[in-house]
């Protein structure tokens, strides 16, 4: 008897808020948004008033203390409307993830606490010009001075790097180490020698600021190292087996998006003298549409719930969850133009942004060749 | 000081609602708080935090209704009584009971929505404030607190007028009296913990309706897709169209 699938009352109330939010202010304003490439901060005020953004924040810290399957709510419903603004509360998330895995309760109140008090953001620094995938090989130089550390390099693709009060960054003190040699270390972005270019012409999620963050000398305190010298790929590891899920989130919601769109516009849109919805071809890829929504928003409470109860079963769930809610949610997105037929080609409609916007979800935390690779490795560990 | 707020829970205007047998169906729809009770709801959340006091929300409705209650908890209010009653009661049998909470908890000032947007009513404040033999302003746009008074703008068709009115008294709600907030993520936590009364519509002496619900019907909106060729004599085209918006689509 103990399987539910059941959300609490609080779990319902959340959805309807988060909801309505997204269908009243963020939906109308999406596609001028992504026109502009411009960062909607209004929207992540009025998130931030609502008491949706940066909802992990501990409750000693001053925040809702709150867990992955309400991140995942609030993800369905904003991707729902705007993939592109909900990367920016989503990579927020990220950029705390790492402080309450690996910080003290002292990091979680100096870092954390002033995220509650004003609409400000987090962001996560891995990934490099010359590493994604294979994050072990990142060259960023973490050097101890003192009671300091001084980093130098350069971080590329990181969301929300300028706007963020902080940057988890991830450097080596010795690249020979490879991932043994990682420092997670929390850079305020008011640090001298900290400068940030923003990254033009993304193909999607337009509203989504991205950076390429350059560290020349940057001198930051002893205190600001999250976990011990050497820990710091785990630290980002663990994060990401978790952050992931709201990636699947946001994938559902788009795929929702997907399948409203298309299923409305099939019963107006008449070709041969009847609706288009009255075609079987058509009914068929609303209902593959569907069995790709239901299938993945279920994985992705499952796996969320999974994470929430610190089951280690979350490590391949998270993974499954993210490679198949976004890829299911590209495919959605691509129906729902073919659907639309010239129409979903322009951006008069919704649905062209849609694939735009999801396609970054089999690349972003992970690409989807690497969640495969995380799923075969939890298979075969098992059996060795 | 203490004000009221009367909410009722309605569907929400973008589900799609059904009929079965001859009888509104909702199941399946989105009930939500009826937003012409959300200005209610946020004037007494203002009068609270300008003037300290308590801001109650009270209602009559199915169980369910607890549901739209929290919504108006979450956005500040302090608790809530809810009268429950299944099915449609007409707004005087409502008013009848909702009289005797309101008797009880005395306060100065009652909100309730200009319109009830699931029966289209627009009888339930009136009709609550006859019941207590207060002083009634509808379709209210702006609101003043005085002592032992308060001022008021009163929407009429072709303007408006400012009355001064005695407390306490009930006030129905227009657009344009505030901007209602959001409910928050904390606002909800909190509301769980928040009390609502629940007392029975037979506990207060009041049971059925004095009207019934026969047969409803929804209606078909049809798309006239009527097009003007407008190449061969332009301006005969403007007129006719200027004529059709006139007289059968009446917008202007
Ligand atoms: C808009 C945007 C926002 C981003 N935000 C952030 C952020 O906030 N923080 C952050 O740190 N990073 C961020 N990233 C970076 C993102 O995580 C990386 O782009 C991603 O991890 C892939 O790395 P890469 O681009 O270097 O691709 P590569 O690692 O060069 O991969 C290229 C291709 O090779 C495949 N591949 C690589 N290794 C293997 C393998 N072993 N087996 C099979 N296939 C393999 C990949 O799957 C991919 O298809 C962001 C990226 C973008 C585009
Ligand atoms: C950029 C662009 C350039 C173009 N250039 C030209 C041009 O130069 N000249 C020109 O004449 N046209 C042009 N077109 C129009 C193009 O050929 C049409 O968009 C295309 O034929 C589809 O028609 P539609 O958009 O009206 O979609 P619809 O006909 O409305 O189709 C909508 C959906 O219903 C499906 N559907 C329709 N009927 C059936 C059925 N019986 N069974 C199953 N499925 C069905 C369609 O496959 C589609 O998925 C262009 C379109 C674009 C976007």
């Amino acid at each position: 008897m103990a399987l539910d699938f059941s959300l609490t009352d609080e779990q319902k109330q959340l959805q309807q808020l988060a909801r309505r939010f997204a269908r009243e202010q963020v939906a109308p304003r999406a596609a001028e948004y992504d026109q502009n490439e411009q960062v909607p901060w209004e929207l992540v005020e009025q998130l931030y008033e609502i008491g949706l953004l940066n909802i992990s924040v501990p409750e000693e810290a001053g925040g809702l203390g709150l867990g992955l399957v309400e991140e995942v709510i609030i993800g369905e419903e904003l991707g729902w409307a705007d993939m592109g603004f909900y990367t920016i509360p989503m990579a927020s998330e990220l950029g705390i993830t790492p402080i309450l895995i690996a910080g003290t309760e002292e990091q979680k109140r100096r870092f954390l606490g002033p995220l509650t008090e004003r609409p400000s953001l987090a962001a996560f620094a891995l990934s490099e010009p010359g590493n994604g995938s294979d994050a072990a090989a990142l060259r960023t130089r973490i050097v101890r001075e003192g009671d300091e550390y001084v980093i130098t390099g350069t971080k590329m693709w990181i969301s929300n790097a300028k706007e963020a009060d902080f940057n988890v960054v991830f450097a080596t003190f010795d690249p020979a180490l490879r991932h043994k040699g990682v420092i997670a270390i929390v850079v305020e972005n008011d640090r001298e020698g900290v400068s940030f270019n923003k990254i033009h012409g993304k193909m999607g999620q337009r509203a989504a600021p991205t950076y390429e963050i350059i560290y020349d000398d940057v001198r930051v305190p002893v205190e600001n190292r999250l976990g011990e010298e050497g820990a710091g790929f785990k630290i980002a590891m663990l994060t990401l087996d978790k952050t992931r899920i709201p990636v699947a989130a946001g994938s559902v919601g788009v795929a929702r998006r997907a399948l409203d769109e298309s299923a409305k516009y099939a019963l107006e849109r008449e070709a041969f003298g009847r609706p288009i919805a009255d075609f079987q071809a058509i009914q068929f890829k609303l209902a593959e549409m569907k069995m790709g929504l239901e299938t993945a928003r279920i994985y992705t409470y499952y796996a969320a719930w999974l994470a929430d109860r610190n089951d280690p079963e979350h490590i391949s769930a998270s993974a499954i969850a993210k490679a198949y809610a976004s890829e299911m949610a590209f495919y959605a997105a691509n129906e729902a133009i073919q659907i639309h037929g010239g129409y979903g080609y322009v951006n008069d409609f919704p649905v062209e942004k849609l694939l735009r916007d999801v396609k970054l979800n089999q690349i972003y935390e992970g690409t989807n060749e690497i969640q495969r690779i995380i799923i075969a490795r939890n298979i075969l560990k098992a059996l060795k | 000081m203490k004000y009221v707020a009367i909410i009722r829970q309605v569907p929400d205007g973008e589900s799609k609602i059904k009929t079965d047998g001859g009888r509104v169906n909702l199941e399946g729809a989105t009930l939500i708080l009826d937003q012409m009770d959300e200005y209610a709801v946020e004037e007494i959340i203002r009068l609270k935090e300008a003037n300290g006091g308590e801001a109650v929300v009270v209602a009559f409705g199915p169980e369910r209704t607890e549901e739209a209650m929290r919504t108006a908890l979450a956005m500040g209010a302090d608790r809530g009584v809810l009268v429950t009653a299944e099915g449609y009661v007409d707004p005087v049998t409502q008013a009848g009971a909702l009289a005797k909470v309101l008797a009880e908890e005395a306060p100065d000032v009652v909100f309730t929505g200009g319109q009830q947007a699931d029966w289209d009513s627009q009888a339930l404040g009136p009709a609550v404030a006859e019941a207590l033999g207060w002083p009634s302003i509808t379709w209210t746009t702006a609101f003043e607190l005085g002592d032992g008074h308060a001022k008021a703008t009163h929407d009429l068709d072709e303007g408006a007028e400012v009355v001064r009115v005695v407390l306490p008294a009930v006030f129905t709600t227009q657009q344009g009296l505030n901007e209602p907030r959001y409910p928050t993520l904390p606002g909800i936590m909190k509301a769980k913990k928040k009390e609502i009364k629940k007392i029975a519509a037979a506990e207060l002496g009041v049971s059925g309706s004095k009207v019934e619900i026969v047969e409803q019907e929804i209606m078909e909106l049809e798309r006239k897709q009527k097009i003007i060729d407008g190449t061969k004599d332009p301006a005969a085209a403007a007129a006719e169209l200027v004529k059709l918006l006139h007289e059968e689509a009446k917008v202007l």
